[in-house]
């Protein structure tokens, strides 16, 4: 039997290589307790700096996404480092809603890249309309790990559950959050964005020191998330933009502006930031639009001056 | 009859066949967008946002120029891309400019089931009847199959007729005389009495001409006008054109599982939209030994700029010299020309050294 | 009997470049002069030039080949036996002075380009009109800006030990960085050499991205004579990187090869600088494309017109 001969064989001990971009900043606790259950080696690339972004600028298509450049950096720093890289590949998750087409590629655009460099991907693949979903992904990935299958079920339930319990305390510290006095800036961005050291964080940073709270769209609880979607936008086909429209129909009577952050030149931002821009009338919004080149100097002035308008407003209303 | 005027974005020669599928199965009136022109692209960049892709730019421009000619009820269809979004926003986007109109947004619906697209259709005219649009609608889709065949044989032979203009004005009248049929046995002794026609065209074809492949996103590769006429331009050169992205290909049929057969070795899922395509058909031009292959898109688009290293790999493959070309509203009519001459240059020099 | 020579004409947006060359593709004249937006101003001021290098020399030039932006216009008014694109110029006078090239990188005042080479043959080439950042133009402005000619740039830059990161993807972050980064205290050698850093990583990564960028390496155009730039492209590609004397009339060269190539038996006369040729734009406005149509006469004759997307828009001779 399949199960057995895993088991007899013990394969040599292997290292899984995860780049710290793009879908690892929705999934890491998932990832990383599912490989620390069934005992298994990994690395993960570390925060996103000037070199991997250069690396992953000279191996990307001058027009890609600033988010795939950095993928592609990261992917570049673990090539020799590690005996499999893991690429998910997501196309859909069934009813719940579309992704956009890069997760389609990734898998691919990865192998079609590094074509000098000798490496192994791991196969992970979600696709539900092809029911494949991802409890059988991560069966599949574990057993291919050289693990049986039991084993790699029973350590995907585990990781499944622990990623559910991280979520929620990150989500009731946002509760908390919500409630606080001062001025609350609601940040609408993806994960890979808002959650990287090198791209996102340091606004995140800089709204803080000017003494704003920032809350996080991403942090919300998906089903009321997804329903509440609908009050902005019906047609919406993307599940991680729904997910984060839905966030700020939740949230945006709670704060005091709002701020649409994007790499150039994504293409499902590319149209629903117009949506919200355009439907949503009763908040200040700052659209940035950014691309890893732009000096932090710049930055800063729009922010201040963003929030300004913001604290000039709430004088005004409590005069 | 109601008032209702109906229209759709320009897409090719496909206004022929929405139209007897609007005036005939619907029993709408229609409203032909007016001709893409540098206005229309103009007035669809003023209002879109910055970095959406151009086919959206071109679709709003058009639904202005179709409003201002009189259409009050505008369709837009979804996609495997960004386009599954556009509905939405080019709605939002007339209604603050101000526009009254009726919007119908048809989604992913397959264009060859017909009960469920009768379904959707009947939002556009709540009288239409099942028996009138189940009686079009395979008129229509021989309609596409019909256009798509002569313009693929238009293409590979444009280049080298002996009376500039032949082929275009005949392909005009084929399109006008259309406009009136109504029957599927009437459509085919016309489709065969044009065939004819254009084969009887004069050409001055040498034994082995310059053959080029042309790929690329849905969109661009459609609408000459948006690829800046890159077909024509390949034309007066004298090479024959080999394009196979066409609605019968893309929409009517569904090759993608063939298309991810033939190309395994270079790709393991479904990279996204029109991308399979892109790189089955890249390979197939490759493998016949053609001279070139020229991949077209719009600035920005995500499945098609993936396609891009796969692409690369096959070129070095079998070298086999790729031109990409990523448009926008702004690119520069004399950079175009130039990299085409210098195309034809690389790969007439190549030829004529073998 | 006179000599047979060959005149090549390479018009760009920024500057206009001439040779002369005879049979054995010697270089007996060559000019290099700014357009200055006047193409046809810019060709009248040349020839006289070639006429008077060439002295009392006894010879006819057979055949007259254009190229650049600006070669179409000019190929009518000198009647050339051949127009050709820069791309091809480029490659056909590089070959000549270099057979085994294999890459040619070329950054002129508006454009750049990477041209791939194997056994004599173009394979590759691509070619950036999207952006301004990384070209002549970009780098005379930053020039100007910082108070140094242009000409000086290559010089400074080489005394640079810490290259000053410029952000380079466009003009307009790049130009606001360089104003940040010299706030911020960076020294003038500092930030050129880091500006020819960012116009060597810009190239590289437009026009170079996914090609096999294969030795020996050949650097033209107007920018190849920044030694700063030569430094910085040495470094990155880690290769040698070969500069012609002539490397900013490559062009000219190549489409004067050309030109011979064509066997013409014309008579060509400097004397067409006497000649009055105007341009004319018209709005075709036939349609809402409303086509700018250029219309060229000679001695107010109608010689040529184009422009015009459809057939409404021909214009009858």
């Amino acid at each position: 039997m399949f199960i057995m001969k895993a088991d007899r064989e013990k394969p040599a001990k292997v290292t899984v290589g995860i780049p710290k971009a793009l879908l690892y900043f929705k999934y890491f606790h998932l990832w990383e307790s599912f490989f620390q259950t069934l005992g298994i080696n990994y690395i993960v690339s570390p925060d996103t700096n000037k070199d991997i972004l250069n690396k992953g600028i000279n191996y990307a298509v001058d027009e890609a996404c600033l988010s795939s450049k950095i993928y592609l950096g990261h992917v570049a720093w673990l090539m020799g480092k590690c005996d499999y890289i893991l690429v998910p590949r997501i196309s859909s998750f069934g009813k719940a809603g579309k992704v956009c087409t890069k997760f389609y590629a990734i898998y691919d655009l990865v192998m079609s890249t590094f074509t000098d460099s000798d490496f192994k991907l791991i196969n992970y693949n979600i696709d539900s309309t092809n029911s494949e979903n991802e409890r059988k992904a991560f069966v599949k990935m574990g057993v291919a790990l050289g693990k049986s299958k039991s084993q790699s079920l029973y350590a995907y339930i585990i990781a499944k559950q622990t990623q559910k319990t991280q979520l929620n305390i990150i989500k009731n510290e946002q509760l908390k959050l919500l409630n606080k006095d001062g001025i609350k800036i609601l940040i609408i961005a993806h994960r890979y964005t808002v959650l990287d050291k090198y791209i996102g964080e340091p606004i995140v940073r800089l709204l803080k020191q000017m003494g704003t709270t920032p809350i996080f769209g991403h942090v919300v609880d998906t089903k009321e998330a997804l329903v509440r979607s609908e009050e902005i936008s019906k047609t919406l086909p993307w599940l991680f933009n729904k997910e984060l429209i839905g966030a700020l129909a939740l949230y945006k009577d709670k704060v005091d502006g709002i701020i649409l952050m994007t790499t150039f030149p994504c293409g499902p931002d590319s149209l629903v930031n117009e949506v919200v821009i355009r439907k949503i009338k009763d908040k200040p919004i700052l659209n940035l639009i950014l691309d890893g080149q732009e000096g932090t100097a710049g930055l800063e002035t729009r922010l201040e001056s963003f929030i300004d308008i913001i604290k000039f407003k709430r004088s005004d209303e409590i005069d | 009859m109601t008032d209702v005027k109906a229209t759709f974005p320009h897409l090719g020669n496909y206004f022929v066949p929405l139209e007897v599928l609007f005036t005939a199965g619907i029993e709408v009136d229609y409203i032909v967008p007016p001709p893409i022109t540098n206005r229309t692209l103009e007035l669809g960049t003023r209002h879109s946002p910055d970095f959406v892709c151009t086919p959206f730019k071109y679709n709003l421009g058009n639904y202005i120029e179709s409003l201002e000619a009189g259409a009050n009820t505008l369709v837009q269809v979804g996609g495997a891309c960004r386009l599954d979004y556009y509905g939405e926003l080019h709605e939002q986007i007339l209604r603050d400019l101000g526009y009254d109109f009726r919007f119908v947004n048809i989604g992913s619906t397959k264009l060859t089931k017909p009960l469920t697209f009768y379904n959707i259709l009947k939002e556009i005219n709540p009288d239409m009847t099942l028996k009138n649009i189940a009686r079009v609608l395979p008129v229509v889709l021989k309609m596409i199959q019909y256009i798509d065949e002569a313009e693929d044989f238009i293409r590979k032979n444009i280049g080298f007729e002996r009376n500039p203009g032949e082929f275009d004005h005949t392909h005009q009248r084929f399109l006008l005389e259309m406009r009136s049929i109504r029957s599927k046995k009437e459509l085919y002794n016309y489709y065969i009495k044009y065939m004819n026609i254009f084969k009887s065209i004069e050409v001055d074809k040498p034994k082995k001409p310059l053959r080029v492949g042309v790929i690329g996103e849905y969109y661009t590769i459609m609408v000459p006008f948006s690829n800046h006429f890159i077909e024509k331009e390949l034309a007066t050169m004298g090479i024959v054109i080999d394009r196979w992205m066409n609605l019968t290909n893309s929409v009517i049929h569904d090759f993608r599982p063939e298309a991810k057969e033939h190309i395994k070795n270079y790709v393991t899922f479904d990279m996204g939209a029109t991308a399979m395509y892109t790189i089955d058909k890249a390979l197939q031009f490759a493998k016949k030994g053609y001279d070139g292959i020229i991949h077209v898109k719009s600035f920005g688009c995500t499945p098609e700029t993936d396609a891009i290293p796969v692409l690369q790999n096959i070129s070095s493959d079998y070298k086999i010299p790729i031109l990409y070309f990523s448009f926008d509203s702004q690119t520069s009519e004399i950079g175009i020309k130039t990299r085409l001459e210098a195309f034809y240059d690389m790969i007439i020099m190549r030829k004529e050294a073998v | 009997m006179s000599t047979k020579l060959y005149l090549g004409l390479d018009i760009g947006s920024i500057s206009t470049k001439g040779v002369v060359i005879d049979a054995q593709n010697n270089i007996v004249a060559s000019e290099y002069i700014w357009t200055e937006g006047d193409p046809i101003g810019a060709v009248k001021k040349l020839l006289p030039i070639f006429k008077e290098q060439l002295g009392g020399k006894d010879y006819s030039i057979a055949a007259v080949g254009v190229t650049g932006s600006a070669r179409k216009l000019i190929g009518v008014i000198t009647g050339a036996a051949i127009v050709k694109n820069e791309i091809t110029a480029h490659a056909i006078g590089t070959i000549s002075l270099y057979p085994n090239v294999r890459t040619i990188f070329e950054i002129g005042g508006q454009d750049s380009k990477i041209i791939l080479i194997d056994n004599g043959f173009v394979t590759d080439y691509a070619m950036n009109t999207l952006c301004a950042a990384g070209t002549g133009a970009f780098l005379s402005s930053q020039a100007q800006r910082l108070g140094v000619k242009v000409e000086q740039f290559g010089e400074i830059a080489l005394t640079s030990k810490r290259p000053t990161p410029i952000a380079a993807r466009c003009t307009v972050f790049a130009e606001s960085d360089l104003v940040h980064k010299a706030q911020m205290g960076h020294t003038k050698q500092d930030i050129i050499a880091g500006l020819c850093k960012a116009v060597v990583a810009n190239y590289l990564n437009n026009v170079g991205k996914g090609k096999k960028i294969t030795p020996p390496i050949v650097f033209q155009g107007g920018v190849s004579k920044n030694s700063g730039v030569i430094k910085a492209f040495e470094e990155a590609v880690e290769n040698e990187i070969t500069v012609d004397e002539n490397s900013h009339l490559i062009g000219a060269l190549g489409v004067a090869i050309l030109a011979r190539k064509t066997r013409a038996e014309d008579d060509f006369k400097f004397e067409i600088a006497d000649i009055d040729f105007v341009t004319r734009g018209a709005e075709c406005g036939k349609c809402s494309n409303n086509c700018e149509i250029i219309c060229i006469y000679q001695d107010d004759k109608l010689i040529d017109a184009w422009g015009n997307k459809c057939e409404k828009g021909t214009i009858q001779k």
